[in-house]
């Protein structure tokens, strides 16, 4: 019984809730399950979840972070049910992109 | 006590009816436990649950469901006590399943497909890499159409169907059609009280099972205005200019 009593303790204590992190390269994609509370920022929740340790390239100093496709400061304090996601950056200029895309069109009409 | 969705076999089946009979779930419960949970909107609903929920209440067909296939509509057909018939063509055809990948060098970061993903399985934001979660991704093909810039491809899943690896697939099928369930109302949860927020007041249908493309109040409401401000707007042009 003191174990199940630990158990709540630990994990299903009303303060704490479930948090995903999530990091995604094409070759690879994690969403990290883990548990927070409200006191936590997003720099915290990712820095607990051990993310880092299993992508070493993440640079959590120049990364930008979101919640759910949204971009969020770091420093921002964690709610329930949030997917705290790393971003990595764009490959290509999207102006410059679209100036390409521009042209094409223009010569192809 | 837990029930298996698959269709019982001789003397079982009694055993099964009278297993699902007891269980507490409705037979909408149980039609959506046999869909694939791809959230693909090919059978004309919003989603797996309210195309469910219209085949318990006897308004759809049970051919309407691409991604499930000839073993879907089987199944669906021995629940309901009816006789198998063929998948509806307007519907679409059954694929193997694939899963949807980016072009990483195309790709603008421009969030439309995040939008469009029923399942939330595309990791990125705006100007950010967007990048396809592969084991969270349904092959539903809806983030296809709103991509600019076309960058989005399909590919096989790697899948098999024969033998001890087929077993195991038919369990990972499930297991991942209960992820893609628990996703895609997870989604919904959160955009319903995004717009709770927004709006101030508490909208009523958190899942609106009737609404077809065609007769959805909301969507009527936005014709109307755009009617409003188009008659406007022409009888405006129409005025002599001072």
């Amino acid at each position: 019984m003191a174990l199940v009593e630990a158990f709540r303790n630990r994990w299903l204590s009303k303060s704490k809730f479930q948090v995903e992190v999530a990091y995604a390269r094409p070759d690879r994609q994690l969403i990290l399950r883990c548990r927070a509370d409200t006191s936590m920022r997003l720099k915290d929740v990712i820095e607990s979840s051990g993310i880092l340790r299993i992508f070493p390239e993440i640079d959590i100093s120049t990364a930008r972070v979101g919640v759910y496709g949204h971009l969020r400061s770091i420093e921002d304090r964690v709610s329930e049910g949030d997917r705290i996601q790393i971003y990595r950056p764009l490959q290509i200029d999207p102006k410059e992109s679209r100036r390409r895309r521009a042209a094409a069109r223009k010569k192809s009409s | 006590m837990r029930t298996n969705p698959r269709p019982p076999k001789h003397n079982l089946r009694l055993l099964h009816s009278l297993a699902t009979r007891f269980s507490g779930r409705s037979l909408a419960d149980r039609v959506d436990a046999i869909l694939p949970q791809t959230q693909c909107r090919q059978c004309g609903y919003e989603g797996c649950r309210p195309y469910a929920e219209a085949v318990a209440r006897g308004e759809a067909d049970i051919n309407r469901c691409p991604p499930g296939g000839e073993t879907g509509i089987r199944r669906i057909a021995r629940l309901m006590g009816r006789e198998p018939i063929p998948l509806d063509p307007d519907c679409g055809q059954t694929k193997p399943k694939q899963t949807a990948w980016i072009d990483e060098n195309a790709c603008i970061g421009c969030t439309l497909c995040i939008q469009a993903c029923p399942v939330d399985a595309i990791h990125g934001a705006a100007k950010q890499m967007h990048t396809v979660i592969s084991i969270e991704c349904t092959g539903c093909e809806l983030c296809l159409p709103p991509c600019p810039v076309d960058c989005i491809h399909m590919q096989p899943a790697a899948e098999t169907s024969a033998g001890l690896a087929g077993l195991l697939g038919k369990f990972r099928r499930r297991k991942s059609a209960k992820l893609f369930q628990e996703r895609h109302q997870k989604r919904l949860q959160r955009l319903q009280a995004k717009r709770r927020q927004k709006s101030g007041r508490p909208k009523l249908d958190p899942h609106p099972s009737q609404n077809r493309a065609g007769d959805d109040p909301r969507k009527a409401a936005i014709q109307a205005a755009i009617e409003r401000t188009r008659a406007k707007k022409s009888s405006l042009s129409g005025k002599p200019r001072a």
